[in-house]
């Protein structure tokens, strides 16, 4: 879990009490605290407001990306078997079948770039998720000694973490828990991202690999102007090696897929364990995803939206 | 007379509704498995290991794809359970119906039972005709009952051609002859009555 930080992120981290519970913050004072408590309410359901919007934008991008990715493999399976289909009369028609083959291309071509371009909104959606995790803190802005007191979202004193010195933000939970639990759901996405990441480099390269092309996507490409750049701020990416964290499933220890992303045998069957992996989100359990959710929203006793 | 004639005729409105309910059942009961049939199939797909092909450098793949797909499946059977009790819903609600038909027509003799008026039924074919339905419903439920627990308990080894002839039986619902259906109908509610009925 922790190799998949980046450690701009775990530098973050660090910086908070719940990375090393031996360090809690003095407790603010009764009246500090009073001030501090609406301020921060209003910040964790901001960013839990957009922690389920980017939930939404994944899931649709997803299905999205499902519907493509789908298309793209119906257009490329239909493709590789036109020159032995039965084209009935119409095999008369001079040129039907080149004419077919290129319109096809031609399509599979589209079917890319849209799967590319849900891949792309699944990236800004884990990127958003991410962003949210780690900015549930609320400090205070300026010196105490400030005849009004005021609150942001960045650190300004170093002994000021951020976190109401622990206290519940709502009813029982602190920052720290909702953290947890925001890092919980971003853990999740991350990687489910680069497994889907890993599914649409392989669907990607299916006919290059019947071409015998030698351009066919290998893990360290980048599937788009700026794709490493977003990874990194998700923390995606291994900064010294300039890999992406390897895909995995689940728990699961895995390697470094390298050029092993290519479908060796694109057909039915194959292609149908590819969908099916895309389909079943193996690294989100959507009932734990829901019970996060809910139990904020009975924290906070209002509905997200 | 004419009024025991409306009252059972009026019972045959309330059928009707549960018969538009039972098909609104039964549409939803088809989608339900069409999608539990294509994870069966998808299911032998996922069991080969060759299939996996670039995918198999991911160590767990099999098993948690396999287990999530199962997931999947259970949850459309528990759905399609919900939907058999409300079709149980039903057949008992028709069984009722016709009881109290029965109930009804306690105290008519022979000869009111087996008597015509113009276009109008007879109080028996009023009778029978609820019976009938009854009959129908129950036996259809029967049948898919017992569809859907061979299919959950047996999914596994279930080929795509066992599938669909599964399917196929639920799309017909043999025991629900839909000429005999309306045969009947239209000797209970003839013009006049039907729109007595539509306008109430």
């Amino acid at each position: 879990m922790l190799d998949m930080e980046t450690p701009l992120r775990s530098s973050r981290l660090t910086n908070s009490s719940i990375a090393s519970p031996n360090c809690i913050s003095p407790p603010l004072s009764s009246c500090s605290s009073r001030l501090w408590r609406p301020a921060a309410q209003r910040n964790i359901k901001n960013q839990w407001s957009k922690l389920l919007m980017s939930k939404d934008r994944w899931v649709s991008a997803t299905s999205e990306g499902r519907l493509h990715a789908t298309e793209l493999v119906n257009t490329y399976l239909k493709r590789r078997y036109l020159p032995e289909m039965n084209l009935g009369v119409l095999t008369e028609i001079p040129g039907i079948r080149e004419k077919a083959y290129d319109k096809l291309a031609h399509k599979q071509d589209l079917c890319r770039c849209k799967l590319i371009s849900s891949y792309k909104d699944m990236v800004a959606a884990v990127n958003d998720l991410g962003k949210a995790s780690c900015s549930m803190r609320c400090y205070l802005k300026g010196s105490s000694s400030d005849p009004i007191i005021q609150y942001c979202d960045h650190q300004e004193d170093p002994s000021d973490s951020g976190d109401g010195g622990g206290i519940p933000v709502f009813c029982c939970l602190s920052i720290s828990i909702m953290e947890d639990l925001a890092r919980e759901l971003v853990n999740m996405f991350e990687r489910e991202l680069s497994l889907k990441r890993f599914l649409v480099i392989g669907l990607l390269s299916i006919n290059g690999v019947e071409d015998g092309r030698k351009d066919v996507l290998d893990w360290s490409n980048e599937l788009y102007l700026g794709e490493f750049d977003e990874l990194r701020c998700i923390g995606m990416l291994k900064q010294d090696s300039f890999y992406t964290v390897f895909p995995q499933i689940k728990d699961y220890q895995s390697s470094n897929p390298l050029n092993r992303t290519t479908i060796k045998s694109p057909n039915h069957n194959t292609l149908e364990v590819h969908l099916a992996t895309w389909i079943s989100d193996l690294n989100i359990n959507m009932h734990r995803v829901k019970e996060i959710f809910s139990v904020v929203e009975e924290e906070m006793r209002a509905k997200l939206s | 007379m004419t009024v025991m004639l409306k009252k059972l005729q009026q019972k045959y409105a309330r059928v009707k509704d549960e018969m538009v309910r039972w098909d609104e059942l039964q549409s939803q009961m088809l989608s339900q498995f069409g999608n539990g049939a294509s994870i069966i199939n998808r299911l032998q797909v996922l069991n080969v290991d060759k299939n996996y092909d670039a995918l198999e450098v991911l160590p767990g793949i099999k098993e948690t794809l396999l287990g999530k797909q199962i997931e999947t499946l259970e949850m459309i059977f528990i759905s399609l359970t919900e939907l058999m009790k409300e079709f149980h819903r039903i057949v008992l609600s028709l069984d009722k119906i016709a009881r109290d038909a029965n109930q009804l027509l306690r105290e008519a003799t022979p000869y009111q039972m087996q008597l015509c008026v113009g276009t109008q039924p007879s109080l028996q074919q009023c009778l029978d005709g609820l019976n009938t339905f009854h009959k129908m419903h129950k036996s259809e439920f029967l049948l898919k009952s017992s569809i859907l627990s061979s299919l959950m308990l047996k999914y596994f080894k279930c080929s795509a051609d066992d599938v669909a002839t599964l399917r196929q039986l639920l799309v017909d619902q043999p025991n629900i002859p839909k000429d005999e259906v309306q045969t009947i109908f239209d000797i209970i509610l003839p013009k006049v009555a039907d729109d007595g009925l539509t306008g109430r």
